[in-house]
């Protein structure tokens, strides 16, 4: 079965520095790049749309408010070794707004992104 | 090969009943009550209820509590924008904006019982040439 693009939207306050970020630690690479309003970077299947405050997508709403960062809503992406992975990013100076939670499923953990955004990044029961 | 999100609700039956019944998504798992599967081709999302049992809806080391909302969101792309707006209206959806036109497409925010926010897309035709646009369009 062929893979299909799944979309989700980021809002970012730098689309540049999320760029950098989400490619150089997240091994996610450039679709296309607009900056400053837009870009959108691919890992597997998932297609991450960075949209900037001067994008379509960061327009104020009719009552004035204004698209930003953050929430707890995230993209979750699937790693054989966590404890290694956070060794890994954390040695990069990542910053983290959690510790290794143990649930029914897997561990995880949550990752900060430049704009105040969360990455969860899960390990699977399992797998090591 | 599926990808993966994981949204905050206050209550995981009802974004069930909602994601599946105006959105298209299939039910792969609910297991325990604060928690199910849900799947639109290779999007699997997972609705998650804040909980103070651990995994994924567990409070953080500070004692913050997760919970929905805010302007990050899924992004589903259909073919026909307006059609899909009247449907979910007549069905009682609700919307946080009007479509806009932006580069690459229309879109609109959809919000779920729980107040997250759904993107409907609608991408350009190849002819449509947004003002401002580069010679590519895609998704702005």
């Amino acid at each position: 079965m062929t893979s299909e693009t799944v979309n989700v939207r980021y809002m970012v306050e730098d689309v540049e520095a999320a760029v950098a970020w989400y490619t150089g630690h997240l091994g996610f690479t450039v679709i296309s790049k607009y900056i400053p309003a837009f870009a959108d970077v691919g890992r597997g299947s998932l297609r991450l749309l960075l949209s900037g405050p001067t994008s379509s997508a960061g327009r104020p709403m009719s009552d004035g408010e204004r698209p930003a960062p953050g929430g707890w809503n995230r993209i979750h992406l699937i790693v054989d070794d966590l404890a290694a992975e956070v060794a890994r990013l954390r040695a990069a100076g990542v910053r983290f707004r959690n510790e290794i939670v143990t649930g029914p499923g897997g561990s995880q953990v949550l990752l900060v992104d430049p704009s105040g955004n969360l990455v969860e990044l899960f390990q699977p029961d399992g797998r090591h | 090969m599926a990808a993966c999100i994981r949204y905050i609700v206050n209550d995981v039956s009802a974004a069930i009943d909602f994601y599946t019944k105006h959105l298209g998504f299939k039910l792969e798992m609910h297991p325990a009550p604060p928690f199910a599967e849900i799947s639109r081709g290779d999007m699997h999302i997972y609705l998650t209820q804040p909980s103070q049992r651990g995994g994924g809806g567990a409070p953080m080391p500070s004692g913050e509590l997760q919970s929905p909302g805010g302007w990050n969101r899924v992004h589903l792309t259909v073919d026909d924008l307006d059609a899909t707006i009247a449907e979910l209206k007549s069905a009682g959806c609700r919307f946080r904006n009007e479509a806009i036109q932006g580069v690459g497409g229309k879109q609109i925010l959809l919000e779920d019982p729980s107040g997250n926010l759904i993107e409907l897309f609608q991408p350009n035709t190849p002819a449509y040439r947004a003002p401002g646009s580069g010679t590519k369009a895609n998704g702005h």
